[in-house]
């Protein structure tokens, strides 16, 4: 009776000892967010254009062709004869829409394909979508002000601090 | 009013007026130590590297060839006669030998005569570049590299930090974009640098046949209706583009700034041919200096430099040298006469200084000329270290002639501070530090 009973026991033993090692405990799953960088990694340009790459740059831009080695060179020369560069990059800018081969949509396309004129005029000079905040400061901008043409925005852009770097 | 009142609001007003401090457009809190010696500087670097000998020395010849000839061939800024002999340093009237026609004297009086002469100075540098950076800095440039702007402020971001002048009231007119000129109108020193620099013009080429290529056709935007919109624009793209201070190289205007320098360009461009020019214009100094008259004319700057360089032929052509070396002095009298006559504002209210960047060598290289004259380097000797300084205008003693051979009184990075000094901030100048320590003011040293 007595090793019945110690059987028994050894048994129950077993038994509980399988029981308790089948058993898990409950892992509570924890929710967190990642940090995550909201820039706009499209926006990270940091390499300067020389003069030489910003004038290429421009010309095809505004001619859809390239410029010749020698407007190059001189460009280039005027470009240093000036300290102001912001200036004088206006000023080339200014004188390329003076020119009757350059080539830019017309004020109507503007005005009634508002959306697809700022796609198209960021991918243009700035090789990127436009964020919503800048496709909406073009639209009400440029919907609120009808003196603004393709010209005005163009001149912009391509004075802009963005379109030096890429 | 009553007398013992008038003297007592007279005082007070006066001394509010040198004491009372005022804020600088870069924020800082300023009073004006000294008092204001002339409204505006012309700063002539008579460069090119001029041989003592030829220029103050009045030798012609007979200091440097095996020729007794002597006399004066800047007699617009030096007393003393011409040479009566070989006279090759004129114009070419035609079937005459080459230079035969000295070019006539513009001034009544002489600059040494209107104004005061240093005539045994020191360069602290034989080169160009370093020459160049020590007249526009003050500092000896003694690790100075090429093709890098100074590693010490210029005199336009002194004043312009000190004195809070705009960006279009401080001009750097080169002789052209070479030799590192285009990176003297500021330092990238980080107390100072860009944000200070001046306007830099090289006019051979802005206004050259390049230039009008490229900028005279530009379209004249109206200031409200179209440039206004241009600027908010940009200023909305600048502002999604958030980019490092000087990582857009050069010195910027403001839109005001901009709108009257695109106003100059235009007016300049329309004109053609009929801009300002001395008689004879037969070379890039003189050229360069007409359209730096046209920038003062046009901006009344509170300082211009301008740069010439064409004595710089020495060391091939000693003959072509002379001509330059003429030409230079015609194109300083020039310049100063023009101020006088031609810009109200800034006659009887100017300070004009000139200065060799460097002189040239005692000896010459093996080089002959058509005349069978050597060539001149500027390799560091003793002679190279000889240069001249004259200062003319308003608050400068006339006809007074300081050092000689023997007493050399002056260096040349004692212009910045004489600048400095004419504007009322030598003290604020010179407490910045990075003035040589031998510089003095050449009104101290009077």
């Amino acid at each position: 009776m007595g090793i019945f009973k110690k059987k028994n026991l050894t048994v129950i033993a077993f038994f509980m000892a399988f029981v308790l090692s089948a058993c898990e405990k409950d892992v509570i799953p924890t929710y967190g967010v990642n940090p995550v960088s909201v820039e706009d990694e499209s926006l990270l340009k940091f390499k300067k254009k020389t003069p030489k790459q910003y004038i290429s740059i421009l010309y095809t831009d505004l001619f859809k062709e390239a410029i010749s080695v020698n407007k190059l060179a001189s460009t280039e020369r005027v470009i240093e004869s000036v300290g102001d560069k912001a200036l004088v990059h206006e000023i080339i800018v200014s004188n390329y829409m003076n020119h009757p081969d350059v080539t830019i949509p017309a004020d109507t396309f503007m005005r009634n394909n508002l959306d697809t004129f700022i796609s198209l005029t960021y991918r243009k000079f700035y090789l990127r979508q436009p964020s919503q905040i800048e496709r909406s400061f073009f639209k009400e901008y440029i919907s609120n002000n009808p003196n603004v043409t393709v010209e005005l925005v163009y001149v912009a852009f391509a004075a802009s601090d963005e379109y030096q770097f890429y | 009013m009553k007398r013992r009142e008038f003297i007592k609001k007279a005082s007070l007003t006066a001394a509010g007026s040198i004491a009372f401090p005022y804020i600088l457009p870069s924020g800082r809190l300023f009073a004006q130590t000294g008092t204001e010696l002339a409204g505006h500087v012309v700063y002539v670097l008579f460069a090119g590297g001029v041989r003592h000998q030829e220029s103050i020395g009045q030798l012609y010849l007979s200091g440097s060839q095996d020729s007794n000839v002597g006399g004066n061939v800047m007699y617009n800024m030096l007393n003393g006669a011409p040479p009566d002999r070989k006279i090759v340093y004129g114009t070419t009237p035609a079937g005459e030998p080459q230079g035969s026609q000295p070019i006539p004297q513009l001034l009544g009086s002489t600059i040494q005569s209107q104004g005061t002469t240093f005539q045994e100075v020191r360069a602290v540098n034989g080169g160009h570049y370093g020459g160049l950076t020590s007249l526009i800095t003050g500092n000896r440039a003694t690790a100075q590299g090429l093709r890098v702007r100074p590693n010490y402020p210029t005199v336009f971001e002194y004043l312009r930090k000190h004195r809070g002048f705009a960006t279009t009231d401080a001009w750097f007119v080169g002789n052209g974009i070479g030799n590192s000129v285009p990176l003297l109108n500021s330092s990238e020193h980080p107390e100072y640098g860009l944000n200070y620099g001046a306007n830099f013009v090289a006019p051979l080429i802005t206004f050259g046949g390049e230039g009008r290529d490229i900028l005279a056709n530009a379209k004249v935007y109206h200031p409200q209706e179209e440039l206004e919109p241009i600027y908010k624009m940009k200023h909305f793209l600048d502002n999604s583009f958030r980019i490092r201070q000087g990582d857009i190289e050069g010195i910027r205007n403001t839109e005001e700034e901009k709108i009257n320098i695109k106003a100059f360009f235009r007016d300049i461009f329309n004109r053609g041919g009929s801009t300002a020019s001395p008689p004879v214009a037969d070379n890039g100094d003189l050229r360069t200096v007409g359209y730096a008259a046209e920038v003062l004319k046009w901006f009344k700057p509170k300082l211009m430099v301008v740069n010439l360089h064409a004595v710089d032929s020495c060391h091939s052509n000693f003959t072509s040298y002379l001509r330059s070396l003429h030409r230079a002095d015609h194109a300083v009298g020039w310049l100063w006469n023009y101020i006088q006559n031609n810009i109200p504002e800034m006659a009887n209210n100017t300070i004009m200084i000139a200065t060799p960047e460097c002189g040239r060598n005692e000896n010459p290289n093996p080089i002959q000329d058509e005349n069978d004259w050597f060539a001149y380097d500027h390799s560091g000797d003793l002679n190279t270290q000889r240069v001249f300084t004259q200062m003319v205008g308003k608050n400068v003693p006339q006809n007074l002639v300081v050092g000689s051979e023997s007493n050399p009184i002056g260096t040349s990075v004692d212009n910045v501070l004489t600048i400095a000094d004419i504007f009322g901030v030598k003290d604020q100048v010179n407490a910045a530090g990075f003035i040589d320590n031998s510089a003095r003011s050449l009104f101290d040293r009077i």
